[in-house]
């Protein structure tokens, strides 16, 4: 056909967006495992720049921060993910019914989704969980308890909560949308089989909307390993390293030490370990998928 | 898609319903409810507002939120239009065009969105400082059409499988170029999805923490930026905090509201069938 887009102009159209996304997005991920392998403290210009190998790695590998901030990645990421997907097919299943205001509900449950990280950290940090002002001291002072210390030993659990709390509406929306994709029909017929409610979610509905939760658990994989915004807001990674994950472990050995060849190096390992993760799960799913199939 | 009651609700259950939600949104509706109470009568807390005023609202306005309020402004809207341009062209290229190697094209941006933010900071932070990028508004726009690019291309793609193939054969043989035939035919059957997809960028641009708080200071800086000293330099005005941070939240609230459906259809479609 003619008139239809050519070789040529598919090219052409697909360039700009080719260009700028190599320029912004890839070309500094290989600038970044260039300068994982030199030594460049900004703040020290009389050391120079100079090629170390793989130093930087064996620095990173030898310190006990960097395992424990590995370690809180992957307990915010499996903790959150799990809370998340919970709460999510339960806020689902409610949202799932027609009853009156059906619509506000479902908004009230989404919008922390779309409140920006700065703000949701500091509202709960202030007003809600704050021990010596907020609904944390007024709630512990009516029971007659010490306020939760939440922003010291419980900083990580603390993130968790944020964490969820704002991510939760994303998986409400995905798992929503999936039991709503049930036909009808299949719920007719485990009800002439005499399936229970509870029966017919475990073994119909949850099966049936597997789609969907992989979907969100995946991007929200993707997501909660970028988590940075809530965690400098909120305890600053503190105290110590207790609540510092790998995105924000980054941050302070780069703008904090200036130690540009191991903030490098660090990006790096999160690179690595974000896709491992992804991938890994992708192939999970995938792999229960095809022996589902047979 | 149906909305059937699966199960008949009664009264309790309802109740414990909006229980649940108001809980969950409790920090979002008492950061309102406080950012209508004097200074004076934010401590001890409370959910009753004795005195409400717009007095905070009135202070925030004329401190220099404002001019962050411009800049988050100026950078989200050029951000989305610039990712429109760019992004849609491909998704029409991939799914309407013959590009030989459109599935890996795809996959490939698709890919991109994988990396965090931190994998390129340092080098990106290097290069804006040499060629005097940082704390620009133009340097923002750079890098947040860089990386959001990729969603834009994502999501309309799933709108425009959507749109019948036949439609478009059919205004090909009416002899008009798949160019004019993308805002003839096309565009208005997917003008809601890529509107959505718009929305979710703005969303994504204007709450967007990561990259303001490294690459910006003054200049530059947008609304989070200003939030995150906001705590350091005036913590104990808590009415006015809650006046801004329900200012800033408002937006993307609103435009969220309108994106919700489109979103979870954009973002889902190929992985999930429905």
């Amino acid at each position: 056909m003619e008139s239809a887009l050519t070789r040529r102009q598919s090219r052409i159209l697909t360039l700009p967006a080719i260009l700028i996304v190599a320029v912004v997005t890839q070309a500094p991920i290989l600038a970044t495992l260039g300068l994982s392998l030199v030594r460049w403290i900004v703040v020290r210009p009389d050391l120079g720049i100079s090629f170390v190998g793989l130093d930087n790695y064996a620095g990173i590998f030898s310190t006990r921060d960097f395992y424990e901030v590995v370690s809180n990645t992957v307990v915010i990421t499996v903790v959150s993910l799990a809370v998340c997907t919970t709460l999510g097919i339960l806020f689902g299943l409610m949202l799932n019914n027609q009853f009156p205001g059906v619509n506000v509900v479902r908004t009230l449950i989404i919008s922390p989704f779309f409140v920006m990280d700065a703000v949701a950290g500091i509202v709960w940090r202030t007003i809600i969980l704050n021990s010596s002002f907020g609904w944390n001291e007024y709630f512990a002072r009516m029971v007659g308890v010490r306020p939760f210390d939440f922003f010291g030993v419980h900083a990580l659990l603390t993130i968790i909560l944020l964490i969820v709390w704002q991510w939760t509406p994303f998986f409400v929306l995905i798992i929503l949308a999936g039991f709503q994709s049930i036909p009808e029909e299949i719920m007719d017929s485990a009800r002439v089989d005499g399936m229970g409610w509870f029966k017919g979610l475990l073994f119909i509905r949850l099966p049936a909307i597997m789609n969907h939760i992989e979907v969100a658990v995946l991007l929200g994989l993707i997501f909660v390993l970028k988590v940075f915004g809530l965690i400098f807001v909120t305890t600053r990674g503190g105290p110590g390293y207790s609540s510092a994950n790998l995105p924000f472990y980054v941050y302070k050995t780069a703008f904090l030490g200036w130690d540009v060849g191991r903030a490098a190096a660090v990006a790096v390992v999160t690179v690595a370990i974000t896709l491992g993760a992804v991938l890994a799960l992708f192939r999970w799913f995938r792999g229960r998928l095809a022996e589902a199939g047979q | 898609m149906r909305f059937r009651a699966r199960v008949h609700l009664r009264v309790p259950g309802i109740v414990l319903i909006w229980l649940v939600a108001i809980l969950w949104s409790f920090p979002i509706l008492y950061m309102f409810l406080t950012s209508l109470k004097g200074e004076a009568d934010v401590l001890p807390p409370s959910l009753w507002v004795a005195h409400p005023t717009l007095e905070n609202y009135a202070t925030v306005l004329r401190q220099e939120i404002v001019r962050y309020i411009l800049d988050s402004s100026v950078i989200s809207v050029a951000t989305v239009a610039l990712c429109l341009v760019i992004g849609v062209p491909v998704a029409y290229a991939v799914v309407f065009g013959r590009l030989s190697n459109s599935d890996n094209l795809f996959f490939w941006f698709l890919s991109t969105t994988l990396f965090p933010p931190v994998a390129v900071i340092v080098p990106v932070f290097l290069i804006f400082r040499l060629a005097g990028l940082l704390d620009t508004v133009a340097g923002m726009i750079l890098i947040y059409t860089g990386f959001n690019i990729p969603i834009v291309i994502w999501m309309t793609r799933s709108f425009l499988l959507d749109v019948p193939r036949e439609l478009l054969e059919s205004s090909d043989i009416d002899g008009s170029s798949r160019f004019a035939s993308f805002f003839s035919v096309v565009l208005p059957l997917a003008r809601q999805g890529i509107v959505s997809t718009g929305l979710l960028v703005f969303i994504f641009v204007w709450n967007e923490f990561f990259f303001s708080i490294n690459l910006t200071y003054i200049h530059a800086a947008p609304v989070p930026v200003y939030m995150a000293s906001y705590m350091t330099q005036e913590g104990l005005f808590w009415a006015k905090l809650c006046a801004i941070s329900t200012l800033v939240v408002l937006p993307p609230m609103i435009l969220g509201w309108f994106a919700q459906r489109s979103l979870v259809k954009g973002l889902t479609m190929g992985a999930v069938k429905g």
